[in-house]
């Protein structure tokens, strides 16, 4: 009776207290808003005048609203201004609607990263499950966001043939056996029917010559039988050791080979699956690889220098790979039975019950619950019924158990148990499971009180990479850098490894970062780049040697430091031809301060075309003059015009060139179409809303630096999504600004940002 | 030059009984097959294509080749596929399907036939077939997967034969393998309803999509247990001999095989490239059919390539008579066929990348006729083409709308 009467009280105490709160609501969007957002007019598409519950219980409009007024672009500066304190008051009242309004985090699912990893640790073999797994695609944010991810009949299906993929490959009936393959120059063979003379690879003496001067066709492969092209294929899954005698010619500085995949008369069906560097004076390279039945190998000179001209019949001047020797030795097997084989079936005769239980505290270190168990331990006793060897019923356990809602989804309770926070832990910072000891912390309770000494831990392992890689290649999609172009007639000399470098130097500047204890400042600006030999070159630094980045103190008068002057940014939000400043405007707005733009759904989005017109300002700036748009291209523009001294390839530039594509000419048996470049003046000047003009890329740094706290807050927000695997909203607001207050007296330190984050009691919580 | 017969025997009752067993199709929904045709060296348009819009009037010679099919006919020109530009000779050539090219990295995007493949595909006993009628591998790679992965082109006869008509020695393996896959997704279907009474309502309706999808799966399974367990179609087919060096031959064989592949429902997606070719012998001529397409509009080398390119019409057209002959359930094969042919290359001389043509034909066509689409985008076909398949997408690659194909 007591309790009832206590819950009607509280109800209706909250109802008052809303109902106050609606009134205030409606009062002021009655007085300011719904002029514009009304029955009359509907501004962007917006109507104010609903009840006001309906209106805010919508989380996007509610994080408009609030954003908005907060910044006090609402209402307009033309028409009446409520007071300070109308607005603070509404401001608050906006925000604890918010805070009621926190997103629930649903069930996630692991990423093709995640589930790739887990396995790989688990087993001890480094499977490529590239094309057994679909890709996740993210819109926005992370692969990581349960809400985002998709479920789907192919998914499932693509799960039941991985999971027997791995697990015919971990429990093998046999051992297989190791050979070693010997070839030479009398089993190598290039790339066949060159249309026209010159340029194409060769033999030469004991050598074989790959000059990569055509860059889809070059490549070299290699049969058992030297008089037949019966290409060379791996007889069984497991290890393989290439050791490659390979030498570079006419070279003066490091070369890259790419190792592939696929039938070497037929390279465009190539899949490439390693990059290996060479140094300068390298005499060749050793490499393992996890390879299946079947497949085919073949090499490719993936730093040639590809003349930028249509093809000329004269001798290749430019340096050469010289390949000698390969020999191949595999399947590899350090032990036998494998370690693999031993975890699976640590003893002989396990019941199958017994079975099932250690399988499935093997793959997620939870016990499947009584009434889960049955369907599994149903098929171990039928295999095992039918005289099945154990081994076999070991791998349909494994199968099914791998393809189950047990190991795909990811177990997470309101409070997070000690086991699951080891998870979501690992997940984060290995993009893995735990390993042993993260789980005997967790278990022990320190995981939970003190995490530091884990995440330290966790941080100076080599599986960091993992984050270091996964996270920047979604936060600054470095995948997507060589997405497009360049149109190597218009940038010449800009080569396939420079591409290559481009993508990965954000994810260098992070994993320093994050190494070094340094400030997530060095995002916005820095005294020094992380470069590789061809992406100093690319920057004009003074030299590096060799493939792996350093950190590069730059000159004076040099502005590359910072995301922003990254080419691999640049190149990402261009066109084969042409930048676009919309484009890098709203990546700015959308990764550095992690705001939420959304392009307007009924608008045909053109990108806009450098190549055409002078009136590329002009155009864009329409924009600003409809208000619906104003809004947000108030906000993107300046950012982005004030990149255009920055051409699409990322390199500097004082001119737009004009580009034009005349017809094609013949020249013998040789077509060409010759481009026409005009040049135009750059105009870069712009004022964001707060007045202050930007109009190159020293004043848009300067500009970012000011807005220092909005930029680290805003990338906290990425990094905490990325660990909790759901999108940050206003919601999480006091969340970001603990762990921004608890690292400023560390200068913002990145690795002091990632214990802060791990630390926040909302990391336990679901 | 001259014709000749090369799959002998009579199709008759050779059309599999389809899924009805299975409850799966009725007899009203006749299924839909798509036949993709890519000539790499394109056509000489100037003979192609008809200089007005609309309605075909006086059709140009190597046009007229295709007039026994003219009321089912859409003709749209000038297409182009602005993520394909010039550079590197030939080589852009492989995003002809996919509307993508990357000059510096190996990699691609699905391709409209594997597409369109991945709504058609569940019914048969392959998802699709690519074949190549042609040796040369070069730049021949157009069909690819959805992660972007080359799929595998067929330019054996003899394997395309065998995968058709003769027994797989893996199916007893085959066999087991699907019925342990049947226990496991019961198996992991009833770990998934348990596990969810302890979930909240968000979570429930995650582990929802779980559940329907793996009921789904479990479709596919029976389906391919079923043609696991069916023989292949048992015609009076032999496969003969013919003649490799020869373009017209080679596509001639590879076309009928594409027929009776979609006839015998071991596939409703075929798709047939005409590769890169260099030396070729017909009986009445021979020469080097890369070095003719690069005529420099020089007249002797001009008349050649047409006498290449009206055999292969030729063949093309015959195709589709077949295809009108052979019934299948209530309509004809060439009633339930949308056939797509197109070229890499809108011409070989000037090697541009845009200016392409494609050629619709379709029963459901209701105005045929020629329509000039300069500078449109070639995926605004191939997403018309993707939703005629019922897809509910509304982009396609470089897309800006979708052709209405069948208006």
């Amino acid at each position: 009776m007591m309790r009832l009467r206590l819950t009607v009280l509280l109800a209706s105490s909250l109802l008052s207290g809303s109902l106050c709160a609606e009134t205030k609501f409606k009062q002021f969007f009655t007085q300011y808003c719904i002029k514009c957002h009304g029955l009359e007019e509907q501004e962007g598409g917006v109507r104010l005048d609903r009840p006001v519950d309906t209106l805010l219980a919508n989380a996007e409009l509610l994080e408009t609203i609030t954003t908005l007024i907060e910044a006090g672009e609402m209402p307009p500066g033309e028409t009446p201004q409520p007071k300070t304190e109308v607005v603070n008051e509404i401001s608050r009242l906006l925000q604890k609607r918010i805070l009621a309004q926190r997103s629930v985090n649903p069930l996630k699912r692991l990423t093709r990263a995640e589930y790739t990893n887990t396995l790989s640790d688990l087993f001890g073999v480094r499977f490529d499950l590239t094309g057994l797994l679909p890709p996740d695609h993210v819109e926005h944010g992370f692969d990581k966001f349960g809400e985002t991810q998709l479920m789907s009949p192919h998914q499932v299906m693509a799960y039941l043939k991985t999971a027997r993929f791995i697990a015919e490959r971990v429990l093998p009936d046999a051992k297989p056996k190791t050979r070693t393959w010997e070839f030479d120059v009398r089993h190598f063979h290039g790339s066949k029917n060159f249309a026209t003379g010159g340029g194409g690879d060769y033999r030469d003496g004991d050598d074989y010559v790959l000059t990569g001067f055509r860059p889809y066709r070059s490549n070299l492969h290699f049969s058992i039988d030297p008089e037949s092209h019966d290409q060379f294929a791996i007889p069984a899954f497991g290890v393989y050791r290439l050791t490659v005698k390979v030498r570079s010619e006419k070279s003066d500085e490091g070369e890259v080979i790419g190792i592939n995949l696929g039938d070497g008369r037929h390279p465009t069906s190539f899949r490439e699956i390693r990059r290996v560097p060479i140094p300068h004076g390298s005499k060749g390279f050793s490499t393992e690889l996890t390879l299946k039945a079947g497949d085919q190998l073949a090499f490719t000179f993936d730093s040639a220098r590809v003349p930028g001209q249509s093809l000329k019949k004269k001798e290749h001047k430019g340096p050469t790979l010289r390949f000698s020797r390969l020999t191949v030795t595999g399947p590899l097997t350090q032990q036998w039975p494998t370690a693999a084989m031993q975890a699976i079936l640590p003893k002989p005769n396990m019941k199958p019950g017994e079975l099932v239980d250690h399988l499935a505290l093997l793959l997620t270190q939870r016990p499947l619950a009584a009434e889960d168990r049955r369907a599994f331990v149903e098929i171990a006793r039928r295999q095992h019924k039918s005289g099945a060897p154990q081994i076999a019923t070991a791998r349909s356990v494994l199968i099914a158990l791998l393809t189950s809602p047990h190991f795909v989804y990811k177990s997470e309770s309101t409070e997070l148990t000690d086991v699951q926070r080891a998870h979501r832990l690992s997940y984060f910072l290995w993009n893995s499971a735990p390993d042993a000891e993260l789980i005997n912390a967790a278990r022990s309770g320190t995981l939970r009180n003190n995490p530091s000494a884990q995440v330290e831990r966790m941080l100076n392992d080599a599986k960091a990479e993992r984050f270091n890689d996964d996270f920047t290649r979604q936060w600054l999609q470095r995948d997507k850098v060589d997405d497009f172009g360049p149109d190597v007639r218009v940038f010449k000399n800009v080569r396939r490894m420079t591409v290559d470098s481009m993508g990965r130097e954000g994810r260098e500047l992070f994993r320093h970062l994050l190494e070094n204890g340094l400030s997530m400042e060095h995002f916005i600006d820095s005294d020094f780049v992380m470069a590789n030999d061809r992406l100093a070159r690319f920057y004009g630094l003074p030299p590096v040697q060799g493939d792996a980045f350093v950190p590069v103190k730059l000159p004076e008068d040099n502005e590359r430091g910072g995301l922003v002057a990254q080419a691999g940014f640049l190149k990402l939000t261009s066109t084969d031809f042409a930048t676009s400043p919309i484009h890098r405007g709203s990546w700015i707005l959308k990764n550095l301060y992690n705001e939420r733009i959304e392009p307007p759904a009924d608008v045909l989005i053109n990108e806009p075309d450098i190549r055409g017109t002078t009136t590329i300002r002009e155009a864009i700036l329409k924009h600003q003059e409809l208000e619906s748009c104003s809004r947000c291209h108030s906000k993107i523009d300046p950012l982005g015009f004030a990149l255009e001294y920055y051409d699409p390839v990322g390199r500097k530039r004082n001119k737009y060139r004009h580009v034009e594509e005349l017809a094609a000419e013949q020249e013998d048996t040789t077509f060409t179409k010759k481009l026409k470049f005009t040049e135009v003046p750059i105009e870069a000047a712009m004022k964001l809303p707060g007045g202050r003009e930007v109009r190159d890329l020293p004043t848009l740094k300067a500009a970012l630096m000011a807005d220092k706290e909005r930029i680290l807050k805003g990338i906290l927000g990425k990094l905490i999504s990325y660990a909790h695997g759901r999108e940050i909203t206003l919601a999480d607001r006091p969340h970001v600004e603990d762990v921004f207050e608890s690292i400023a007296q560390e200068d913002f330190s990145l690795r002091a940002a990632i214990h802060a984050i791990v630390a926040h009691p909302a990391f336990g919580r679901k | 030059m001259k014709r000749r017969t090369f799959l002998q025997g009579t199709g008759v009752a050779l059309l599999l009984p389809r899924m009805e067993s299975l409850g799966q199709v009725s007899e009203s929904d006749s299924p839909r097959r798509l036949l993709t045709i890519v000539n790499h060296l394109s056509f000489y348009q100037p003979e192609l294509i008809p200089q007005v819009d609309g309605a075909i009037d006086k059709a140009p010679p190597l046009l007229d080749e295709l007039s026994d099919h003219f009321d089912h006919l859409k003709i749209f020109s000038g297409l182009d596929n602005p993520a394909v530009q010039n550079g590197f000779g030939h080589t852009p050539c492989v995003g002809i399907l996919s509307g993508y090219f990357n000059k510096l990295q190996r990699k691609n995007r699905v391709s409209i036939d594997q597409a369109i493949a991945d709504l058609t595909g569940d019914d048969t006993r392959f998802k699709s077939l690519v074949f190549q009628a042609g040796e040369n591998l070069n730049f021949s790679q157009i069909s690819w997967d959805k992660h972007g992965l080359p799929v595998k082109q067929i330019d054996s006869p003899r394997k395309i034969f065998n995968l058709l008509f003769r027994v797989d020695e893996n199916e007893k393996m085959q066999q087991q393998v699907l019925a342990e896959d049947r226990s496991i997704l019961d198996a992991v279907f009833a770990q998934a309803k348990s596990m969810e009474k302890r979930l909240n309502a968000t979570d429930r309706a995650k582990l929802d999509e779980y559940l329907t999808s793996v009921r789904e799966v479990e479709q596919t399974v029976k389906r391919r247990a079923y043609w696991a367990d069916r023989s292949k179609p048992n015609g009076d087919y032999e496969i003969k001999d013919f003649d490799r060096k020869s373009v017209d031959d080679y596509v001639a064989t590879l076309l009928d095989l594409a027929v009776l592949a979609l006839e015998t429902d071991s596939t409703r997606a075929v798709t047939v490239q005409i590769p890169f070719w260099e030396g070729f012998k017909e009986p009445d001529l021979s020469g080097n059919y890369h070095d003719l397409s690069h005529h420099g509009q020089k007249p002797e080398k001009i008349k050649k390539l047409l006498m290449l390119e009206h055999a292969i019409l030729k063949r093309i057209s015959n195709s589709l008579s077949i295809m009108k002959q052979r019934t299948a359930g209530n309509s004809s094969l060439f009633d339930q066929t949308t056939t797509l042919l197109t070229a890499s290359m809108g011409s070989a001389n000037a090697h541009n990348f845009d200016d392409l043509p494609a050629l619709v034909f379709d029963s459901r066509v209701k105005t045929a006729g020629h329509w000039q689409k300069k500078d449109v985008p070639m995926s605004n076909l191939y997403l018309g083409l993707l939703q005629l398949f019922g897809a509910e997408q509304d982009r396609f690659g470089e897309s800006t709308a979708a052709f209405e194909v069948l208006a």
